[in-house]
């Protein structure tokens, strides 16, 4: 991207954050670590100065106290899960020499270091670096990625400091400036935003959870990334991806992003977007589309939000095609008078048009609004009755009399069935499974209720005896 | 306290012969088990649907269903024929006995009725997979058991009104109590504030969903099971209302108290006075 693009950017930021509800600036690289003062060392520091370059340090289990630093190019290598516990005032290993590999060890943030200085488990700052099978707990950053070019972060567990405001902790994985990255299989918790991407391009993140944080995912000014069978779920915030270009999204689960203004998957100013198989359930919005274009969202399942797609561009060129729209309290919301977005053999769990010709899709086209969503967008507090028989028997009165003008989004070819997606992630969650308390508990009162009512059926034994043969 | 009794026994064993409450237990059960089974098979065999949706669906089947069925079995049990009322009053027994026998009795059988409905639904939901514990179905039941308790002290209000008079007059009655709590007082709020400005419309939408025993009840319930997800932002606006979490709980409650509590008072001081 270029300089003077990524400046008309970010002038045009505290607007999207205003949209967003969020803070959402850009964060700004700190100036790099050197070496830790002498009381702050490890003691693996003088093993690793020692090595050849390209040579392999392996490291047995235990414990040891203090930052490393790694400026040559090696293969550190932990046997039986060797410990780094960090000094508790900077990043625990910092990486300054292209090509090296870490892998096999458990990293310890002592809950430590500074936020403004970029305190991290493991900070790179050098090209082809290889992560694998770390388990970083309680540091700031998990992984800061600077200007790391073709870095790779496999199969690692980043574990931030529970407890802890967002605004005190940094990102599980951060990557700041770089190109032709891989993440794969990683997982993270409890950190500010799972992903964090700034200008880093030409990358796969495949295979990785994101779970109780900020943003699942957090990203701008990158372009050219897929991503694939990854999981973000429970953000405050959910996943936005901003000013961006040409990024797949395939097979990606958004899951319980419950915040206030949380969105399943959030783009703004982003171009040419595909977005397919993916399942979006429980978000509070699904799919967030603003000054972007050409975003094709197709066979994805978009199930339980407030509202499913939340829509600002009046000509974004956009397309939902074959989605599963599933239990959603409102279809679009649509910020603007009328849009060219298209909506094209969705299913819509609501739509209660027949199909008597038997083809597979509804007899009429399908109606993104209901009159009671006309009186919502003027007023929030509208949704307290939107359950309520009334505001169904408005929403049926308005079907059968259009009077206002409505939202001008039709599906002209709504599905009259749920599709087979087969490509979508299922939902199983934590602890999914038939619950045993559940069923006691049911089984209780129906059983209490039956034998209640059955006493009932046999007059013998139920006689009453207070002598009035009231209507008997 | 023996006599009390022994009214609420007879009353139980009158309600379980009768075939409404019969036929109610079967349509409840039949209705329940239908939402808790469509909404596995709506959501496409994803998985998505916990019992936090379904929930929200068997609370509108309750909303629904239960007050008509207590408003319409209360007032045919309670508003009993001339000479049948003129039996029961001239026994050695305070009327207020009668009465709140009668109702504790029809409670019972009624709550019998759900509880096989709910029982059904519940071992649907929970038999799929999912992560939801019990708490929400708990706070279902008790929505559905409050909701009877209010709407059968309406249907004793009603028909101690109808004593020694019509009881077809109650039961027109009872069937419009039934439309405004459920969907008129509704209508009218959405109506009025669609042509407020949204400061006092805001307004009045909180006050309808509160004053309402219907509405204070679902509210309540879907506040309960779903946390602030249940209406969206609408959530939050009702917590600025009522100044907090805590405040909601409080208004809620309330607004049911005094729906379970001020029409019996009133039936009952309304069936002393009557001349039977």
């Amino acid at each position: 991207m270029s300089a003077s693009r990524m400046r008309a950017v970010l002038l045009a930021l505290p607007l999207a954050g205003m949209a967003a509800g969020q803070d959402m600036a850009p964060i700004l690289p700190a100036a790099l670590e050197g070496r830790p003062p002498a009381a702050d060392t490890s003691p693996l520091q003088a093993r690793v100065d020692a090595a050849a370059p390209g040579s392999t340090v392996e490291v047995e289990a235990g414990e040891y106290h203090g930052d490393l630093v790694v400026d040559r190019p090696l293969r550190l290598v932990g046997r039986g899960r060797p410990k780094l516990v960090g000094s508790g005032h900077g990043s625990v290993v910092r990486i300054r020499a292209d090509g090296v590999t870490v892998e096999g060890f458990d990293i310890d943030g002592v809950r430590a270091g500074d936020l403004s200085r970029d305190s991290s488990g493991v900070h790179v700052a050098a090209d082809d670096v290889v992560l694998r099978d770390l388990s970083i707990e309680e540091a700031i950053f998990g992984i800061y990625l600077l200007r790391a070019d073709r870095a790779a972060v496999e199969r690692c567990r980043i574990r931030g400091i529970p407890g802890r405001a967002p605004g005190e902790k940094g990102s599980g994985i951060h990557a700041y400036d770089l190109t032709g990255f891989r993440f794969l299989r990683n997982e993270i918790t409890e950190v500010r935003d799972g992903l964090y991407l700034q200008n880093a391009s030409q990358g796969e993140v495949r295979g990785n959870s994101a779970r109780d944080v900020r943003y699942g995912l957090h990203y701008m000014f990158s372009d050219d990334n897929v991503f694939e069978d990854n999981v973000f779920e429970n953000g405050a915030a959910g996943t936005a991806i901003m000013y961006s270009e040409r990024i797949v999204f395939r097979r990606n689960t958004f899951l319980r992003n419950r915040g206030f203004a949380s969105v399943g998957l959030l783009f703004q100013g982003c171009d040419d977007v595909l977005a397919e198989d993916n399942l979006l359930a429980d978000n509070a919005r699904g799919v967030f589309i603003e000054g972007s274009h050409r975003i094709v969202v197709r066979r994805n399942v978009i199930a339980g939000s407030d509202v499913a797609i939340v829509l600002y561009d009046p000509s974004g060129g956009h397309r939902f095609e074959g989605n599963s729209f599933v239990g959603n309290r409102t279809p679009l919301e649509l910020v603007a008078r009328h849009t060219d977005t298209t909506f094209a053999g969705n299913y819509w769990s609501d739509n209660r048009e027949p199909d008597l010709d038997g083809d597979g899709r509804s007899d009429r086209p399908y109606r993104l609004s209901t009159v009671f969503d006309h009186l919502r967008g003027n007023l929030t507090a509208a949704d307290i009755l939107s359950d309520s028989l009334a505001a169904q028997a408005v929403g049926a009165a308005e079907r059968a009399f259009p009077v206002l003008r409505v939202v001008p989004a039709t599906d002209p070819s709504p599905l009259a069935r749920p599709p087979q997606l087969p490509g979508v992630p299922p939902a199983g969650g934590p602890g999914g499974g038939p619950r045993p308390l559940g069923i006691a508990a049911s089984l209780a009162l129906g059983l209490a209720g039956a034998i209640v009512l059955a006493r009932g059926r046999r007059p013998s034994s139920a006689a009453p005896s207070c002598g009035s043969g009231a209507a008997a | 306290m023996k006599k009390l009794r022994l009214f609420a026994a007879e009353e139980l064993a009158l309600a379980l012969r009768s075939r409404w409450t019969q036929i109610f237990a079967l349509v409840f059960a039949a209705l329940s088990a239908a939402v808790a089974g469509a909404g596995y098979v709506l959501s496409g065999g994803q998985g998505v649907q916990d019992f936090a949706r379904t929930a929200v669906s068997l609370v509108q089947l309750v909303v629904l269903l239960v007050p008509l069925t207590a408003l319409v079995i209360g007032v045919l049990s309670l508003a009993p024929e001339r000479g049948a009322a003129e039996l029961i009053y001239s026994q050695p027994v305070p009327r207020r006995t009668v009465l709140l026998g009668k109702l504790l009795g029809l409670f019972q059988a009624l709550a019998a009725a759900q509880a096989m409905g709910f029982g059904a639904a519940g071992l649907l939901v929970y038999s799929q997979a999912g992560s939801e514990g019990v708490g929400g179905f708990v706070l279902l039941v008790l929505a559905s058991l409050l909701t009877t308790a209010i709407f059968l002290g309406l249907a004793a209000l009603l028909a101690t009104g109808a004593v020694g008079r019509k009881r077809t007059r109650a039961l027109a009655l009872a069937l419009v109590v039934w439309f405004v709590a459920v969907v008129l007082l509704d209508l009218a709020a959405l109506g009025i504030a669609s042509v407020l400005p949204s400061g006092p419309a805001s307004r009045v939408l909180m006050v309808a969903a509160i004053v309402n025993p219907v509405g204070a009840v679902r509210t309540g319930a879907l506040l309960g099971i779903e946390g602030t997800g249940a209406f969206g932002a609408a959530s939050l606006a009702l917590f600025r209302f009522t100044r907090g979490a805590g405040g909601v709980g409080v208004v809620l409650g309330a607004s049911v108290l005094f729906w379970l509590v001020v029409p019996t008072l009133f039936a009952l001081r309304r069936l002393r006075r009557a001349d039977v």
